[in-house]
């Protein structure tokens, strides 16, 4: 490509020496678990949409009480640590991405940041924090940022975290849904998860993160919107979800294009696509308009949705954690992480597995 | 190769019949009247990061930063156009620290030439002035300009403390009351609570805060030539000047209508510097914000040649 790359992307020839990768990854999954089936009885409406067969969901995790966006982010942060060589005083950066804030059933904080009471609760006091909102594309778009900061050597080890409380968005989605054209449909597809990564310095030798890059599409800032509900608890998301699909479609496969040529490689070369979560219906046509595009397949298109729905900022977390204990990656393995959410966001991360897979050897 | 503040804007409601203008019309007000003082085209911006809280219906989604990007015109990318870059746009959330924390990443991408342009935007205004209790910030928008600079002018040094033990001084959430609204039958309410104490802490800490930070880069604090702070609490930036023992006249005197502002609060000040003359003549900056957590983040910021061509 001629000229300046589209996307805001590293590394760039002669800025920053060092190479990051992610040492650990972890998460919490509430226990309970709801169907589909079960969450489409409780709408207030009768209605004739087969939601399981229009997303592929079949159920998803949701929390019980006493448990909310901070503990899942702070349970989330322990797994991390525990599959970690790090203790938590060796953070430096701890960033928090979640989108929904709670602390407590439905009470949102804006202010303290999350971010300090995980670092506090998980005992690295000494980390700079900072809670960032960039819908679906929080937790990457922290990884981005952690990875500007190791390659400059600013610092050596960092955490994304976040934790995904959806309370309020399905129950009054369910309220209100009439048809397939409902707005709100999409709240129906969300789950509760937390996630967290920790980002480090590589040693000389470890392929690591090999690009990253992201942009905003925002001619299509307002494709999705999230907001506390007027009368009732919670809040609500109103989504048109084919125009973003849409979009997507149309202007996602040549940002891809490009973080892959900066990096050297094919698609054909990308063994697992992990991309964000929204439906399998959505994740196979897009890897279908990719491959036309492209003209190339990814080895394989990682898909957890239909077990864990839509988990917002932690979904491609929670995916490749499911494959690294799964044991389904190989130290050597391309990974290609996507994102694509509200604003309009698409952010790439393409990284090379390394020790990774030996942080999920053990049970824990 | 640092990052320079290339212009600041701020913005505030105008008077009007009817309605009231919020965090996005103000955000922006200020982010047009900064590029325009900067002599900068929205297609320059390469990041644009909002670090406004209180946001018009408490929006939680998408990252405001994103339809400031849209408003601006700032390369839409529909489609994304080879050979030109794009603009990348999120949130941060750091209450009145948030400034300075953005200021830190946009450092991260500017200052090693990853991107060129930046853009800082702070809004805040009451979401919902019958369901939120005890809000006590004026509304007002803010934008700062960030470019790199390949002479060594701009920011030299970050520090951020917290100090969780005064967590509670200062706490801001939305939670459901079944009573409120006005036929009772219940609304989302934004409740705000700030301690007696939290502005002494904020000052306290602030100190503390600029004398480490002074220490690093080896400055004594009559060295300062130019304080800039956050404008809420309404007395830090008076107590930090006190405390330190730095002249009255390094600190720029905010008008009323910005006086209580919350994250643009430090744009405003650095906004008055500028038109001032006081930046230019300036040659060692320092930047000390405080917020919610405690948290209190600082930089220490170096003018050279550059604020004088800034003045010219």
């Amino acid at each position: 490509m001629i000229g300046d790359p589209w996307m805001l992307s590293e590394p760039r020839p002669g800025i920053g020496g060092f190479t990051a990768r992610f040492e650990s990854v972890g998460r919490k999954l509430p226990a309970r678990r709801v169907t589909t089936a079960e969450l489409m009885a409780s709408t207030r409406h009768h209605t004739s949409i087969d939601l399981e067969r229009l997303t592929g969901i079949t159920e998803r995790h949701v929390c019980s009480k006493g448990e909310d966006s901070l503990t899942l982010a702070t349970d989330a942060a322990r797994d991390c640590l525990a599959r970690s060589r790090h203790p938590a005083t060796d953070l430096e950066m701890v960033i928090s991405a979640s989108i929904t804030r709670h602390d407590g059933d439905a009470i949102h904080r804006f202010e303290p940041p999350l971010s300090l009471t995980i670092k506090e609760a998980i005992g690295a006091p000494r980390a700079i924090n900072f809670d960032i909102s960039n819908a679906c594309a929080g937790m990457l778009t922290g990884v981005f940022l952690l990875h500007d900061f190791i390659r400059r050597g600013v610092i050596r080890c960092g955490m994304v975290v976040s934790g995904e409380h959806i309370t309020g968005l399905g129950t009054n989605a369910a309220r209100s849904i009439r048809t397939i054209l409902s707005p709100q449909l999409a709240s129906l597809t969300l789950g509760y998860a937390g996630a967290a990564v920790i980002v480090e310095r590589a040693e000389s030798g470890q392929p690591g993160i090999l690009r990253t890059g992201f942009t905003t599409l925002a001619a299509h800032s307002r494709l999705c919107v999230g907001l506390p509900a007027t009368h009732e608890p919670g809040a609500k998301m109103f989504t048109r979800a084919r125009k973003i699909h849409e979009v997507a479609m149309v202007d996602g496969p040549p940002l891809v294009q490009q973080i892959l040529d900066d990096a050297g490689l094919r698609l054909d070369e990308i063994d697992w696509l992990i991309p964000h979560q929204t439906s399998v219906r959505a994740i196979r046509t897009g890897e279908k308009v990719l491959a036309e595009r492209l003209g190339e397949h990814p080895k394989h298109v990682v898909v957890t949705v239909d077990e864990y729905g839509n988990t917002a900022s932690t979904t491609l977390f929670l995916a490749l954690h499911r494959y690294l204990t799964e044991r389904r990656l190989a130290r050597g393995d391309k990974v290609l992480l996507l994102s694509v959410a509200s604003g309009l966001e698409v952010g790439v991360v393409v990284f090379v597995v390394d020790e990774l897979e030996q942080t999920h050897d053990h049970a824990h | 190769m640092t990052t320079r503040i290339d212009a600041a804007a701020t913005s505030v409601p105008r008077r009007r019949w009817f309605g009231r203008d919020g965090a996005l019309h103000l955000s922006d007000a200020a982010a047009r009247t900064c590029l325009t003082r900067g002599h900068h085209r929205s297609s320059e911006l390469e990041l644009v990061i909002n670090v406004g809280m209180y946001k018009d219906h408490g929006l939680a989604e998408p990252a405001l930063a994103s339809m400031i990007q849209e408003d601006l015109g700032a390369n839409l990318g529909h489609p994304p156009q080879a050979g030109t870059h794009g603009t990348f746009s999120f949130d941060v959330l750091n209450g009145g620290v948030g400034l300075i924390t953005a200021a830190h990443l946009c450092d991260a991408f500017v200052g090693s030439g990853v991107a060129k342009l930046a853009m800082i935007v702070a809004g805040d205004a009451d979401p919902s002035p019958r369901t939120t209790r005890h809000y006590p910030f004026s509304a007002a928008g803010g934008a700062v300009l960030l470019a790199h600079d390949d002479h060594g002018a701009g920011f030299q040094r970050f520090l951020f403390r917290t100090y969780p033990e005064d967590a509670g001084l200062f706490v801001a959430s939305t939670r459901w009351d079944p009573h409120a609204g006005r036929v009772r039958r219940g609304r989302n309410v934004l409740e705000l609570y700030e301690a007696p104490a939290f502005a002494t802490r904020c000052s306290e800490e602030g100190r503390a805060v600029v004398s480490e930070l002074l220490a690093q880069v080896g400055l004594p604090p009559s060295g300062i030539d130019l304080l800039v702070t956050s404008a809420y609490p309404r007395t830090f930036a008076q107590d930090i000047a006190r405390g330190l023992g730095i002249a009255s006249d390094r600190l720029p005197r905010l008008p009323a209508a910005l006086a209580r502002a919350h994250t643009a609060g430090p744009i405003a000040s650095l906004e008055v510097a500028i038109q001032s003359g006081q930046f230019a003549r300036a040659k060692h900056v320092v930047f000390v914000t405080a917020g919610a957590g405690l948290t209190i983040g600082a930089a220490y910021y170096r003018t050279d040649h550059r604020a004088a061509q800034l003045a010219a």
